[in-house]
């Protein structure tokens, strides 16, 4: 390849390229325009959907009439508030294992010294981002059923792991990947066991990457729909399962609401977290990690 | 003293080494016993006989002949051309606003991309129900092409496949712009700057340069839309009107109604053989399949995943 300045010297751009260029950049913008609009419609819907009186409880496709009701109704109902805290609880531990054992995957996806091992553990990992959740979902619902293993809390937080732990580990990966090796080779040289190299300094470095994908995790298992649909019981409900079958017979209103809490909630907490990750990326600027 | 370092160095990339195997095994375990292991189970299923909620392990083909018999083979080629359909929809959807956002944003760049990510970071539920409002008769958008004189009947698309795609494209729309986008940021400046000054025209340096340049991006963006839409099961239950017209649907009535898990298990291993042959397709189609990785002093991060 020539070197661009020489070529931005001997060349000149071809007469009238300007014209073409500012059409197709409206154009670009008009498709852009239409594409934010698109994906914003659904959500500012269910926002304002959420405050429609509906008829007869149920939710209308003509806008009745403005109505609060139905957040006091989401709030108070029983039903929602076991089914939200049982959804917290199990998107909890879920996260946390995916945290644990993505970590350790999105590291070794980077560095391990076998080519095959990577190899293997990068298509298992590409696979679960991949594979439908409906597979996972009526796979394990087998497996659990035919190993006689009741189903509980304990079976769906497993079974909402696989997923989030390929997305955490391709997150932590992309961030081992731009990290120095000499760096843990210096701190090992200076006398460092491997266990404090990676305490003192694989750690500190990774930890951004690893509250974003915590976070990543935790949403995933919360809003996961389809896992959880196959592997809840009368007495494990999560709140996604909840409403989705509320859905298919009739939504209400308070169904509306009920999501529009959870979208406000999640924005605030992607808010914070993205706060605190820029806070965190100074401070360390600041040090001069 | 460099010959100390040397050694030292070397000492500790061999301790490193012993115990990075170790900790492979964690990962590994764990996900074949959540994944593989239920995959498996799934697999030697399919060849059992059924009676209701019980499976008499066997070698039987009876499932699959029943699986691609008459009464859902239609099912099974139905959703191959919803998947196909609704991921290239998608993609050509996706291509002029991941371009706008790597190639023409500026500094608006992190702005460009939020407006189509945050409407992802929503839940599932809350993206796909709207449209049962918004397509249904009488509702916003029935009012809206009524009133720019569009549409002069009434709507009917909602309970029907057009609405699952809609739907479809909606949800996956923002993962096939991040997919594009990526690869397309990367693309040099000097490389088009070089088609424009060899003569080539706007539209021709785009069809030489860019698009084949771009195409990991697009076998990245088919693979991430694609493969989920064959086995996708709340779009079609909510926008679809739950009539069975997908693989999903037919897999989750054998498993939820029917108890009949032999024939479930057969479904679900057709599904992954379908899988399994997009994801070869797209690999092949392209060596650059690794989206994030890769840099110049790695090439063997780069390549392709699949041996």
């Amino acid at each position: 390849m020539t070197a661009p300045a020489l070529l931005r010297e001997s060349g000149h751009p071809p007469v009238g390229s300007r014209g073409p260029r500012l059409v197709t950049g409206v154009a670009l913008w008009v498709w852009f325009g239409v594409a934010v609009v698109f994906l914003f419609s659904p959500i500012v819907t269910a926002i304002a959907y959420s405050f429609n009186a509906g008829v007869a409880g149920k939710q209308t496709s003509a806008f009745t009439g403005f109505s609060w009701d139905w957040y006091s109704q989401a709030v108070s109902d029983p039903t929602i508030r076991q089914a939200t805290e049982t959804s917290l609880v199990v998107a909890f531990w879920a996260a946390v294992i995916a945290v644990l054992i993505g970590t350790i995957l999105g590291f070794e996806l980077a560095r391990n010294p076998n080519r095959t091992v990577r190899r293997l553990l990068a298509a298992l990992t590409y696979i679960l981002l991949i594979v439908p959740d409906t597979v996972l979902g009526v796979s394990l619902l087998l497996f659990y059923t035919e190993t006689r293993i009741p189903l509980s809390e304990f079976t769906l937080i497993a079974a909402l792991t696989p997923p989030a732990i390929s997305v955490v580990a391709f997150v932590i990966r992309a961030r081992v990947l731009t990290l120095d090796p000499q760096i843990e080779d210096a701190a090992s040289d200076l006398g460092a066991s491997r266990l404090a190299t990676l305490r003192l300094v694989v750690l500190p470095q990774l930890g951004p990457a690893i509250a974003a994908a915590a976070i990543i995790a935790y949403t995933f298992a919360f809003d996961n729909v389809v896992i959880a649909n196959f592997l809840s019981t009368p007495t494990v409900n999560v709140l996604t399962v909840y409403l989705y079958g509320t859905l298919q017979y009739g939504a209400t209103p308070a169904v509306y609401a009920t999501a529009t809490l959870i979208f406000a909630a999640t924005i605030v907490v992607l808010a914070l977290a993205a706060l605190l990750l820029r806070t965190t990326v100074r401070f360390r600027a600041r040090r001069g990690d | 003293m460099p010959v100390f370092c040397w050694g030292a160095a070397k000492g500790g990339r061999v301790r490193r080494n012993t115990g990075d195997h170790v900790l492979a095994a964690i990962p590994l375990a764990w996900l074949a016993v959540l994944f593989l292991v239920p995959l498996g189970f799934t697999l030697v299923y399919s060849f059992g006989t059924s009676g209701f909620g019980s499976v008499t392990l066997g070698f039987s083909l009876d499932n699959y002949a029943q699986a691609l018999g008459p009464l859902y083979l239609e099912t099974f080629l139905r959703t191959l051309a919803f998947a196909v359909g609704s991921s290239a929809a998608c993609l050509v959807f996706a291509y002029p606003i991941a371009y706008a956002i790597a190639r023409r944003s500026g500094r608006f760049k992190i702005v460009a991309f939020a407006l189509i990510l945050v409407p992802y970071l929503a839940s599932l539920l809350i993206r796909v129900m709207s449209w049962q409002i918004l397509l249904a008769q009488g509702g916003p958008l029935e009012r809206m092409l009524r009133s720019i004189g569009l549409l002069h009947s009434p709507l009917t698309i909602l309970d029907s496949i057009p609405a699952v795609v809609i739907g479809t494209i909606a949800v996956y729309l923002p993962i096939a712009v991040i997919a594009l986008a990526v690869v397309l940021d990367r693309i040099p400046p000097e490389v088009i700057e070089a088609g424009h000054d060899l003569g080539a025209s706007p539209s021709a340096t785009f069809f030489t340069v860019i698009l084949p340049l771009s195409r990991p991006g697009i076998a990245t963006a088919a693979l991430l839309t694609a493969v989920p839409m064959l086995g996708e099961l709340v779009i079609p239950v909510l926008l679809g009107g739950n009539k069975g017209l997908f693989l999903a649907q037919a897999i989750s009535a054998q498993y939820v109604q029917s108890q009949n898990y032999a024939l479930g298990s057969a479904m679900v291993v057709l599904l992954v053989i379908a899988i399994a042959v997009i994801v070869a397709l797209l690999v092949r189609l392209t060596r650059g399949f690794d989206a994030t990785g890769g840099e110049p002093g790695r090439p063997e991060r780069a390549k392709r995943v699949e041996g």
